[in-house]
């Protein structure tokens, strides 16, 4: 293989200069001649139906323009989730209701001159409710039938995959664990609260919305449907965001604000504050879990059972589809011949659940992970050595039908990992017997790499190469801070020898930029995007190569390309620049170099990760201290391996927290109690342990340069791992996140009762 | 009221209301947005910056409160178009990502090597303590921090 020159090497973000300089304009730090600033009304109770609402004081208030609520409003309905056109989905969403279903749901908007005027106004909005009783409890909504938080009732959906027969296996096994897990409702945390911004373009009159988003195409998409506009009327730019991590995915502010620009014709900006980013925007799904498995006494899982309540909050978004994502998880890790996945969603009284980091693998893995641990410690097994004996190996099939599982190096990172962590002396050293005990635990997890096999996953790139020897690449890009950009431009430089500076990717807009189908989700970018931009990059080549040899006068064969030049290998003495051989090209041939090539993804391989941590746990407190982590990834190939390595240690913090700290706290009103960074604990710099990233590069048939996705995977093991390490420390069994110091409290004193009595 | 304030070392005379955030007079009067509003409480670090050589939120800290005192932002750290040595190791280690978090994180640690050239990892994490990161996992930011102060 000759050697690469351009990927697998550190380049840094592409706005990297902008963004240390504090120069780099995100949406909060734009403005427009004109523009006003909105603010939102959202509801103070968690389910109820307005009797009146009076806005009559707002609107006198000097410098609003407008009050906005459910009665002058389009009153389509939409589902947020919905990312391309051909998606059905249950649309229970409008840009304001008439019957709230939780705490934040929106009522009304104002418009106004500036932001405190807006602020001011907000107050002055009489509104009467007719409370109805509530359901926030995901199981009461399952069993409550009077309670109806949508007229469609409040179960979602119900799914089941299976494969062989649970049953019989469950029955004749000599030993069968059980656990019952559940996870919380997490903030996204993305540093930047929620924003829009939208105006009238005054070239084209087209209704243009700059949004910090993962798909131009679905903002596009969602504000047409909502408002009841032809697409082309609508353009969305994507702009520099302030992280996302599917917080941002789905469609929020921008239909809202879109419609006042279109109502008033001038541009507006809405912006959330922190509170009501936390309470009002998304969540990742609450889940309540139970899982069997059925093992041999040699340690050989016979039969899994695997029963999981979503909640999906007071809106369907994606509740179905992330269900379903996180049942086809538990398939592609180990080799089960009989497994059931039973998935079921309700609607509750509580914040809305969207897309977060991981989709459905964070949740299914704590639930399954803890249980692997489970049924270790049962059979007398290191957790390490049961695993090994059941981790699916290279090329295995997804015994539901699903995409296959592709280059599966899951056992080379458990391998990798053990031996790096040292794992077999740390988890079998003696237990201290004093106030502060530490202990260490381990998870695997998978992930997936697009869409291929569930939705649309193609995208449609332009490359050209310039009269300057430079290149354009025009594509629906979205950068959300891991790197994107940069790494497509690797790709690309790597094709066409050209140097990744000379190579210029701007990011999505639906004026400018080709179709996409899907936009960053589902862990697809590098994997898709990228091979999308190798294929183009490839036809360009080819296509430069066939006229530079008509030019030459010579055969393709005899085509060289060294250093930015383009010669024949019979006269390397001539040699052309790229920009002259366009120039050339254009001038004798008619031609331009460029392709516009629709590249559809063949598959979407597995991605593993592997996490090793070690806890101490204050046996006083009950607080826990992560000391170290090591994470092994398979991926395939790092096209940046610094941007990698960045995206599994921040997928880490997130995750320390999932395990530990982090919860959308709700009380029995439905009110967010945590919403604010003082009762919502994002783990800081002092409680970050050391992160070693350790890479398995293996190679992926599809992927570019055999790179996978890593971005989502990397949050997925983490949390498991810690809560079987303070199990492994304390000897207990934290079956519920996150593990917070009056939980591990309470299950030492249960444990201490249980030795006592 | 007309005050004056002390930015990057250039004076202005600005009219401020009392009741008027120094990061809403920076911001939207001065029109330095480096400095970011992430929660508007002093609990996540976006909006830092550094007041008589003390890194602070300037979302909680009232304009007038800063009015007459050495403010540097975040536009200050560039000198005759050289970055500062931690803005470019933050570049070459990797430790910016999304960029929300940057110029608070660079601020807060701008603060320390003006106390202390030479910190510990410990008083790097203690400096950025009150600067919260999504993206990173603060871990290259923190080796940046000891690239940048490896030669002093």
């Amino acid at each position: 293989m000759t050697e690469l020159k351009y990927v697998g090497k550190y380049i840094p973000i592409h706005d990297a200069y902008e963004k240390v300089k504090g120069k780099l304009q995100y949406v909060a730090d734009m403005e427009m001649d004109g523009m006003l600033h909105a603010k939102l009304l959202l509801s103070p109770i968690a389910h109820g139906v307005i009797k009146s609402i009076d806005v009559t004081k707002a609107e006198a208030l000097p410098g609003v323009v407008k009050v906005y609520t459910y009665k002058n409003t389009p009153q389509n309905l939409y589902n947020s989730q919905k990312w391309h056109v051909g998606l059905e989905v249950v649309k229970d969403e409008r840009l304001f209701t008439d019957k709230v279903r939780f705490v934040g749901d929106r009522v009304a908007a104002v418009v106004a001159k500036d932001k405190s005027i807006a602020e001011k106004a907000i107050e002055l909005i009489e509104v009467q409710y007719q409370e109805l009783p509530i359901v926030l409890d995901p199981e009461e909504a399952l069993m409550e039938e009077t309670i109806k938080i949508h007229d469609h009732g409040n179960v979602i959906m119900e799914k089941e995959i299976s494969v062989g027969n649970v049953n019989e296996a469950m029955e004749n096994a000599p030993i069968v664990v059980e656990d019952f897990v559940d996870t919380q409702k997490v903030h996204h945390a993305a540093m930047e609260p929620h924003i829009c911004m939208t105006a009238i373009d005054s070239t084209n009159g087209l209704l243009t919305i700059w949004t910090p988003c993962q798909v131009v195409f679905q903002v596009r998409l969602i504000v047409a449907e909502a408002l009841g506009l032809s697409l082309n009327r609508i353009r969305a730019i994507k702009t520099t965001v302030g992280g996302s991590f599917g917080g941002k995915g789905q469609p929020i502010l921008e239909p809202v604000c879109a419609y006042f620009t279109y109502d008033l014709g001038v541009p507006v900006k809405l912006q959330l504050d922190r509170a009501e980013t936390i309470s009002s925007t998304r969540t990742r799904n609450a889940t309540i879990g139970r899982v069997k498995t059925a093992v041999d006494k040699e340690g050989n899982i016979l039969a899994r059972d695997i029963d999981v309540l979503v909640d999906a909050g007071a809106y369907f978004t994606n509740g179905e589809a992330v269900t379903i994502a996180m049942g086809k998880k538990a398939f592609r890790l180990y080799d089960i011949k009989n497994q059931t996945y039973k998935g079921t969603a309700v609607y509750t009284n509580t914040p809305i659940a969207g897309a977060c980091r991981g989709y459905g693998s964070p949740q299914i893995h704590a639930l399954t992970e803890i249980n692997i641990d489970n049924t270790a410690k049962k059979l007398g097994l290191d957790p390490v050595e049961f695993r090994l004996k059941n981790l699916v190996k290279p090329y295995a099939k997804d015994p539901t039908g699903g995409p296959e599982l592709g280059n599966a190096r899951v056992i080379d990172c458990l391998l990798k990992g053990m031996e790096v962590f040292d794992w077999k002396s740390k988890y079998n050293r003696p237990k201290a017997t004093g106030r502060f005990v530490k202990g260490v635990g381990m998870a695997c997890a998978t992930h997936g790499s697009g869409y291929y096999n569930a939705y649309p996953d193609f995208i449609t790139m332009d490359l050209r190469v310039t009269e300057d020897g430079e290149a354009i690449l025009k594509a629906s890009l979205h950068d959300l801070g891991c790197g994107t950009i940069v790494t497509i431009k690797q790709i690309v430089a790597e094709v066409l020898d050209i140097n990744p500076d000379k190579i210029l990717v701007p990011e999505a807009d639906t004026l400018v930029s080709p179709f996409d189908s899907a936009g960053t989700q589902a862990s697809r970018v590098t994997f898709v995007c990228g091979a999308a931009a190798k294929k183009t990059a490839e036809l360009v080549k080819e296509k430069f190569t066939k006229h530079s040899a008509d030019i030459l006068k010579c055969n393709i064969d005899d085509i060289l390309y060294k250093d930015g030049f383009i010669l024949n290998k019979n006269n390397p003495q001539a040699m052309v620049s790229y920009g002259d051989m366009v120039m050339l090209i254009q001038t004798s041939l008619k031609e331009d170099i460029s392709v516009s090539y629709t590249y559809k993804s063949p598959a979407n391989p597995a991605v593993y990760g592997v996490n090793f941590a070690e806890v101490e746990i204050d046996t006083y407190t009950g607080l826990v201290r992560v000391i170290d982590i090591v994470a092994v990834h398979d991926i395939g190939k790092a096209i940046n391996p610094v941007f990698v390595e960045g995206q599994v240690q921040g997928a880490i913090q997130m995750g320390i927290g999932f395990a530990l700290t982090e919860e959308i706290v709700i009380d029995n009103k439905g009110n967010v109690k945590s919403n604010n960074f003082s009762k919502y604990h994002v783990i800081n710099a002092p409680d970050m342990p050391d992160v070693k990233v350790h890479l398995i590069e293996a190679g992926e048939e599809f992927g570019p340069f055999g790179a996978k996705s890593v971005g989502e995977v990397s949050t997925v093991p983490i949390a498991p791992a810690i809560i079987n390490g303070i199990n492994h420390a304390l000897d207990i069994n934290i079956t519920s996140l996150p593990a917070t110091p009056e939980k591990i409290l309470a299950a030492l004193n249960n444990k201490k009762n249980l030795i006592g009595g | 009221m007309e005050m004056e304030f002390n930015v990057n070392g250039i004076k202005h005379i600005l009219e401020v209301d009392p009741m008027e955030r120094l990061l809403d007079v920076l911001r939207n009067k001065l029109k330095l947005t480096g400095a970011k509003e992430g929660c508007g409480e002093g609990e996540c670090g976006a909006c830092t910056i550094i007041l008589d050589g003390v890194a602070i939120n300037s979302c909680i800290v009232l304009a007038a409160q800063a009015a007459g005192r050495e403010i540097l932002t975040i536009e200050s750290l560039e000198k005759d178009g050289e970055l500062d040595r931690l803005q470019k190791a933050f570049i070459n280690n990797g430790a910016v990502q999304c960029g929300y978090c940057t110029p608070g994180m660079l601020m807060s640690c701008k603060a320390l090597l003006m106390k202390n050239p030479a910190p510990t990892e410990e008083e790097i994490k203690t400096a950025i303590e009150g600067n919260l990161c999504r993206c990173t996992g603060y871990t290259k930011i923190i080796k940046a921090v000891k690239e940048a102060v490896k030669d002093i």
